[in-house]
């Protein structure tokens, strides 16, 4: 049956199946996307009415000359460089780490995913108080640094290395365990070899884990991407509905939102939609380039 | 085993049986008297929430023509949501809680309808003409006033008599304490994270507006300038200090270091719920400025939305006329920490008596005659918004009123010209 070729009555059949789940995605994802593109074209536009009195690019060109949307861009483009990274060298410590460990290692990894499951508000109440300039934790582990008090929420210098920190501890769950089902994925006997040849400790991880998890990297490379362009709730909860001090925690998402529901600019609010749509696939497309050509190099490849 | 899977059956038969009866008698029950239901979207929550639904049933017992049921849509960023969102689905309820300044969008988007039909000259004449000046638009009363608060000097009772300082009458008098206070590491005053409703407060007393009127701008204006320098001053001298993002600055005003907070009224029951052992606070007016008085009012109205029937809007119209009403909107402020809708609610005994066992509430009831909230127009929340981000900029960006103004002045004049 899975070999048989495929007729036409066989891919109306199986059209049949899909139907269900191709019906919810055209309707929830494929037409607001579609009707998202459309809106960005739309200069004079009455949302509640549907009637549009122009079409053109002034959307585009009015988030060409925001210098808000700028430094909405700048702000993503410096969270994502800030936490991708940063989330995947911490996640890959942290699972190699746990797979070591057989005690404790569910109790581990359990409160590792505990902040991806818990609520954005209760995470803010905590980071609120965390980051407190005058009864803040991490003031006080600092002061025994012999550093000053930082005000972490409200210094624009600061605000948006707070989100950064935020976000990776955030996302740092969600990543370890992906790594640790990359890491049992990896067949023991390259490792019982390993040992056999004398190879050390640094050279198996270099040699084997590491290319082994390459699949693993880029899946968790590629989620951290998306997921930190996409940064809004924790932006919103942590600054109670503002975009941080002098706007310096204003994200694209961010932007996105104050021109939809505060400013009421709805296609100017498509228009951003559409360039953070752009920037994710761009830079999603690049690291699969870059994740390809590097396992090509490893003499791997998929 | 069957005779269970028998039993089982007849159990749903029975259960089917009797919703169906049920449901006819409530049939014949609802036709015999048949009300017109009117469907009233709020942001009310917890106790506020409790006394609008006694509100709202004290109004259906008093009539036999309509129903009026009320739901919470959560807060209120949810329930602005919601009304766009029920805008552009076409399911919108009959009369939904929103700002009057939501108007000019609504209008444009053809979904809201006036009052004016339901009004008498009688009904209105009694309300403060702080609120339905806000309330016209183009003419005509698209929204009804319901839950308003206004911005009162919250002050420390015990740090003020241990200073043997009086309650300050003028802004200049809170200007003149600030050096002496600091220099005993005192701050003189605190504002929430954003401080435009004392800004929107200080331009009105100098004679301006910090929203345009009629379209014109006037931001750049000498005395504007010359307001605004009053807080930036105090902040930049560190006399004075903002909320960041603790949000609100109640929590500075009660670590018990700060002599005056100025804040809005219906957060006043939440202090008082908050307030530490041993501290004791009152409320009075926000002081003048120039010799003349001005408070900016705030919250909510009611809408009035087209796709209702011609029978659930005159519901929905009475019901909002009943909440006006001075026994009810004394009941709502009596309850809720509102200010009433009514000036005739001042000298009634019963509020009366209410004000003399709850001095707190007193400013914000005494600051109605001078109150004033600002005209509604299209693009009003893009300048809202840019006027918050410029105050952000001049708070913790340290930027002068001078440069910051004029700046808001040039993007305020786009902004409306881009909105007509």
């Amino acid at each position: 049956m899975i070999n048989a070729k495929p007729t036409l009555r066989s891919t109306l059949h199986a059209l049949l199946y899909l139907a269900p789940l191709l019906l919810i995605t055209a309707t929830f994802t494929i037409w607001p996307v579609i009707n998202s593109f459309l809106m960005s074209c739309y200069t004079k536009y009455n949302y509640f009415t549907d009637h549009v009195g122009a079409l053109g690019g002034a959307d585009f060109v009015y988030l060409w000359h925001d210098p808000d949307f700028h430094l909405a861009v700048r702000n993503t483009l410096i969270l994502v460089g800030g936490v991708v990274p940063l989330t995947v060298l911490l996640a890959l410590g942290a699972a190699l780490l746990l797979n070591r460990i057989n005690w404790l290692a569910g109790f581990f990894q359990a409160l590792y995913f505990l902040p991806f499951v818990t609520s954005t508000v209760a995470l803010a109440l905590v980071w609120n108080w965390i980051f407190h300039r005058d009864n803040g934790l991490l003031n006080l582990l600092l002061s025994w640094l012999g550093i000053a008090p930082i005000d972490w929420l409200n210094d624009p210098r600061y605000s948006l290395l707070a989100l950064i920190i935020v976000c990776i501890w955030r996302g740092l769950g969600f990543s370890v365990i992906l790594f640790l089902a990359g890491l049992n994925n990896i067949d023991q006997r390259y490792y019982q070899a390993a040992s056999i040849d004398g190879a050390s400790s640094g050279q198996i991880l270099r040699q084997i884990t590491l290319p082994l998890l390459t699949p693993t990297t880029v899946l968790i490379t590629i989620n951290a991407i998306i997921a930190n362009f996409k940064v809004f709730d924790q932006v919103y909860a942590l600054f109670h509905g503002s975009a941080g001090p002098a706007n310096a925690d204003l994200t694209m998402m961010y932007y996105l939102y104050q021109k939809f529901y505060i400013e009421h600019q709805y296609p100017v609010a498509a228009a951003s939609g559409v360039i953070l749509f752009g920037l994710i696939v761009s830079l999603t497309a690049l690291s699969f380039w870059y994740f390809h050509r590097r396992s090509l190099r490893l003499g791997g490849g998929r | 085993m069957k005779r269970l899977r028998q039993l089982l059956l007849l159990g749903l038969c029975l259960l089917t049986t009797a919703t169906l009866l049920s449901a006819c008698v409530n049939h014949q029950k609802s036709s015999a008297n048949p009300r017109v239901t009117v469907t009233f979207w709020h942001g009310m929550t917890g106790a506020n929430k409790t006394t609008l639904n006694k509100l709202i049933h004290d109004f259906n017992q008093s009539q036999t023509k309509y129903k009026v049921v009320g739901r919470s849509q959560g807060n209120f960023s949810n329930l602005q949501q919601k009304i766009t969102a029920a805008a552009k689905s076409k399911t919108l309820p009959t009369i939904a809680q929103t700002t009057y300044t939501n108007v000019p969008d609504y209008v444009a988007g053809g979904f809201v309808t006036s009052f004016d039909p339901y009004l008498s000259q009688s009904t209105l004449s009694d309300i403060y003409p702080a609120f339905l000046q806000a309330n016209k638009y183009h003419g005509k009363y698209y929204t009804l006033p319901f839950s308003k608060s206004a911005r009162v000097l919250f002050y420390n009772q015990d740090l003020l008599k241990q200073e043997g300082l009086s309650l300050p009458q003028t802004w200049g008098d809170i200007q003149k304490m600030g050096p002496a206070l600091k220099a005993k590491g005192l701050t003189t005053m605190v504002f929430d994270q954003s401080y435009d409703a004392e800004l929107d407060g200080l331009v009105a007393q100098s004679g301006g507006h910090l929203y345009p009127l009629n379209g014109k701008v006037t931001l750049d204006h000498k005395q504007t300038v010359a307001a605004t320098h009053v807080i930036w001053d105090m902040l930049q001298n560190k006399t004075a200090t903002t909320a960041g993002n603790d949000g609100y600055g109640s929590t500075k005003f009660f670590a018990g270091k700060t002599l005056f907070y100025s804040g809005s009224s219906a957060g006043i029951s939440v202090m008082q719920a908050s307030t530490p052992k041993g501290m004791h606070w009152a409320t009075a007016p926000l002081p003048s400025y120039h010799g003349k008085q001005a408070t900016a009012i705030s919250c909510n109205d009611i809408a009035l939305f087209k796709s209702a029937s011609t029978a659930q809007r005159k519901g929905g119209a009475a019901f909002v006329k009943f909440l006006m009403r001075k026994k009810q909107t004394i009941y709502w402020a009596e309850k809720t920490g509102y200010v009433p809708l009514v000036k005739s609610a001042q000298k009634n005994k019963g509020y009366h008596q209410y004000l003399a066992k709850n001095p707190t509430a007193k400013a914000a009831v005494g600051s109605l005659d001078f109150g004033f909230q600002d005209a509604t127009f299209p693009g009003y929340y893009q300048s809202r918004l840019a006027l918050l981000k410029t105050i952000d900029a001049m708070t913790t960006e340290q930027v002068s009123p001078e440069k910051a103004l004029s700046h808001l002045q040039t993007q305020m004049t786009k902004i409306i010209k881009a909105a007509q």
